[in-house]
């Protein structure tokens, strides 16, 4: 009676718990060549995940095993959605507040606004089927959630999804646009950051937008960067160098030095030698060559006087001396070589030499901490090695003394005349 | 006997010339008294080799982060007019849970565990 009961209980609850009929899957699962994969694909599709299925974007009735019922016009079945119109589509859905309420209520609803502001968006528009549309970065069939690692436009896929087509020089022909940015953006700081495991690095679309997709103005240029960068932003806006950089072609603001794509690690070498990106403008001889050879030699030596520093003070802190105040007050030298990075961006010397001053003076003041306690493990070290001398030779004297005693075969030792 | 000498030139060698090895990391300090430090302000203390950085939040509350800042290892400090950890160099900015609110730092300070014994502040690491 009991098991009846536990039964009637259950039927109903597994009944409920049958995923709906799918007759699209069914049929197209099993059949051959292309027409078969979307099947495969669509089990790892966030649509499917979320109780949606292929007849909610071909139309058509999923509860039908008849294929002329299944696929027929009367139940709205509309086949393969033309190129033009999938932005529309998915906006059907993804563009409605009352929809996406009940699957991601965060999540905008703009996508389709701003795809329609974009290069991609206003190519489609004018008749353009070669540009980028939702399912190009997103994928089809298996799309993904943003967050999901295997998505395209995760930040550690979304550049070689971008690269798919910028990258191929036939596709980009027509356009008229490099295609060398996925090879330059691999070689950057931006990209070794990323690979590092920091998702906040930027990606294309940190730089360009994502569904807003276009190159930044050349106004615009130090705003993307300053995004992240504010300080340097800050600065380079009041700096001498913002209306002329504003005015430069191909581009404008921060790339003018730091280029766009293929951004290095900022290093010494952008001022002054043979890669020095100042002089691009500035001459050898004139003041604003010799400002960025100044600018060089301080923060060289800076950095050469901090590393010394660290280098005494960890050979004094392995050779087991306390020099921990020092190393945190390095820490303060540190900083203010960074600043003076910053600072630099003023173009103004005697801002960056502040930061310059009060870094060279904290190096100059824990090298000498550190070469402090290194003598003083010298000093101890000479007294444990003349003290174990003197108790060496009493050692030895003493066990000299216990060989003549044992020796004399007598308890008594004899004086010492 | 060249066992008892050996015996004892060794740890005399030894300590003339020991491992490089750097001190244990330190655990635990005495971050000065609670008398010191007003509500909603910060100081920042050493701890072991490190900066860290003590937050008074309240009479009763207190916080304590390491005070590297995970972006390029400047030192941090507590701004009370946002009641936020701020990084000179870049902007950065924390919540007083350690977490990153704005700027370039990539990941949250690292948090420590702060009690009060009797007049005296303690911050050690958390297991």
């Amino acid at each position: 009676m009991r098991l009846v009961a536990i039964g009637a209980l259950l039927v109903p609850a597994l009944l409920l718990a049958q995923p709906a009929k799918d007759s699209c899957v069914e049929c197209h699962s099993v059949m051959d060549g292309p027409i078969q994969k979307p099947a495969l694909l669509i089990k790892n599709d966030i649509h499917t995940a979320n109780g949606l299925s292929c007849a909610d974007c071909h139309g058509g009735d999923r509860t039908s095993d008849d294929p002329s019922v299944a696929m027929s016009k009367a139940k709205g079945f509309v086949g393969k959605p033309k190129r033009a119109a999938i932005p529309q589509l998915c906006a059907n859905c993804h563009g409605s507040a009352d929809f996406m309420r009940r699957y991601q209520p965060r999540q905008r609803i703009d996508q389709f606004e701003l795809y329609k502001t974009s290069v991609h968006g206003k190519r489609l528009a004018a008749g353009d089927e070669n540009v980028a549309t939702c399912i190009d970065c997103h994928s089809v069939h298996d799309i993904r959630g943003v967050k999901d690692a295997l998505s395209p436009v995760h930040p550690l896929r979304l550049p070689e999804t971008c690269g798919r087509c910028h990258s191929d020089a036939h596709k980009m022909a027509k356009y008229g646009i490099p295609t060398d940015q996925l090879e330059h953006y691999r070689t950057s700081v931006h990209w070794a950051a990323l690979k590092k495991g920091d998702l906040s690095a930027p990606t294309c679309a940190s730089c360009h937008g994502n569904h807003g997709a276009k190159p930044p103005e050349v106004e615009s240029v130090a705003a993307v960067c300053g995004s992240c960068h504010v300080l340097f932003a800050q600065l380079y806006e009041k700096s001498v160098h913002q209306p002329i950089f504003s005015a430069a072609s191909g581009g404008g603001g921060c790339i003018v030095c730091h280029s766009n794509h293929g951004i290095q690690d900022p290093t010494t070498a952008m001022l002054v030698g043979p890669k020095a990106v100042c002089a691009n403008c500035h001459e050898p001889g004139t003041p604003g060559a010799k400002t960025a050879a100044q600018m060089a030699q301080w923060l060289d030596g800076l950095d050469a006087a901090l590393k010394r520093s660290s280098a005494v003070l960890t050979e004094a802190d392995e050779d087991g001396m306390e020099v921990s105040e020092a190393q945190v007050r390095l820490g303060d030298g540190n900083e203010n070589l960074i600043k003076a990075r910053l600072a630099m961006h003023t173009f103004q010397p005697e801002e960056m030499h502040k930061p310059i001053e009060a870094g060279m003076a904290i190096a100059n003041e824990t090298l000498r901490a550190g070469q402090t306690a290194l003598h003083e493990k010298d000093v101890r070290r000479l007294g444990l090695a003349i003290s174990g001398f003197f108790i060496a030779i009493t050692v030895v004297a003493i066990w000299l003394a216990i060989r003549r005693l044992e020796a004399n075969g007598s308890g008594y030792i004899e004086p010492v005349k | 006997m060249l066992a008892s000498i050996a015996s004892f030139l060794y740890p005399v060698l030894k300590f003339l010339n020991p491992p490089l090895i750097t001190e244990a990391a330190v655990n635990e300090v005495v971050a000065g008294k609670v008398q010191d430090l007003k509500p909603n302000s910060g100081k920042i203390i050493k701890f072991g080799n490190k900066p860290a950085l003590l937050v008074r939040v309240s009479d009763t509350e207190w916080k304590a982060f390491s005070a590297v800042c995970t972006h390029l290892n400047c030192t941090v400090q507590y701004r009370d007019s946002t009641e936020q950890i701020w990084c000179a160099c870049h902007n950065g900015t924390y919540d007083l849970n350690g977490k990153v609110v704005s700027g370039p730092p990539p990941n949250p300070l690292t948090e420590y565990a702060v009690n009060v014994r009797g007049d005296e502040v303690i911050i050690s690491r958390r297991a």
